[in-house]
């Protein structure tokens, strides 16, 4: 809420807007291109990966540097992104998302511009099963890890936990825009939200 | 991982000859085996030779090499 407030909302170029316009919902910027191309590069390659593996396990290497080249980049974006691609609420969101997601079963989803507390948890646990994932891949073509079966099972159970997280993931996005009526995919292709008049 | 490759036999598993000797056969080669596992009716054995990584695939009826895939 406070958020809002510090946020200048978009004028789209209409500084004599009549009182009737200025009850129209309005958009603000809030994910910027580097992060929407990310997010669409990177599910693309994961779920390209997913469908590849055994059938062209060349492609399927190939989209797998892909997709850690893909995470130092979010890494980097982290620090050097624009307000909402940082990290710098992720702490204070993933201790609330406990709560957060206790409260969600009463309908109560809070107000965020941003990604809200179960969002960042979904991006912490994505984060961490891709690089498990993409790391134990790689690995596991090296001559050092090649055929250890540890390293195999790894790279198996954190990608099973990967495209369980992202079903999970694109449930969430879908009841979220629900809840709060508004379009969240289109949010992450226009990088714009809803900023509403009466908050 | 194995490119698809799934069909060395149509025996019945029961009278396979044991993987320790597909392993075995890879040795012969000079392939430093790593582990061998069953791959639809294949002996899938991961071995590695001059630094280079190889999937040897052999019929658990008579151990003979169906197919060599390097990684
Ligand atoms: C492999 C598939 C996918 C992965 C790995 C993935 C990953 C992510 C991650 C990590 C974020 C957080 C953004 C950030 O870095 O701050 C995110 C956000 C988002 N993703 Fe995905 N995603 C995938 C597929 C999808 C699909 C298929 C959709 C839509 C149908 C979708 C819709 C969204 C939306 C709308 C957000 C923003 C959430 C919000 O507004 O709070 N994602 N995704």
């Amino acid at each position: 809420m406070v958020l809002l407030i510090e946020q200048a909302p978009d004028a789209r170029g209409a500084p004599d807007r009549t009182p009737a316009e200025r009850t129209v919902p309005r958009t603000i910027a809030v994910w910027d291109l580097p992060l929407r191309l990310w997010h669409w590069a990177l599910a693309a390659g994961v779920l390209a990966a997913w469908f590849t593996p055994s059938v062209y396990d060349g492609l399927h290497r190939v989209l797998g540097y892909t997709v850690l080249g893909l995470l130092a980049f979010r890494l980097v974006w982290g620090f050097r992104g624009s307000r909402y691609s940082r990290f710098r609420m992720v702490g204070v969101r993933l201790r609330a998302s406990p709560r957060y997601l206790w409260n969600l079963r009463r309908g109560i989803s809070g107000r965020y511009i941003g990604l809200n507390p179960a969002g960042t948890l979904m991006l912490v646990a994505l984060l961490v099963s891709l690089a498990v994932s993409t790391i134990t891949g790689a690995m596991s073509v090296t001559v050092t890890f090649f055929g250890v079966w540890w390293v195999e099972d790894a790279h198996h159970y954190s990608s099973d936990a990967v495209i369980v997280l992202v079903v999970l993931h694109v449930a969430g996005v879908v009841l979220m825009g629900i809840l709060q009526r508004e379009n969240l995919i289109r949010a992450m292709i226009t990088g714009r939200k809803r900023i509403r008049g009466h908050l | 991982m194995a490119d698809g490759f799934k069909n060395c036999t149509k025996l019945d598993k029961a009278s396979w000859k044991p993987a320790s000797e597909a392993e075995a056969k890879a040795k012969a080669l000079g392939y430093e085996v790593r582990r061998s596992k069953v791959e639809g009716s294949c002996y899938e054995v991961y071995g590695v030779k001059e630094g280079k990584l190889y999937e040897l695939f052999y019929s658990p009826e008579d151990l003979s090499l169906k197919h060599t895939i390097a990684k």
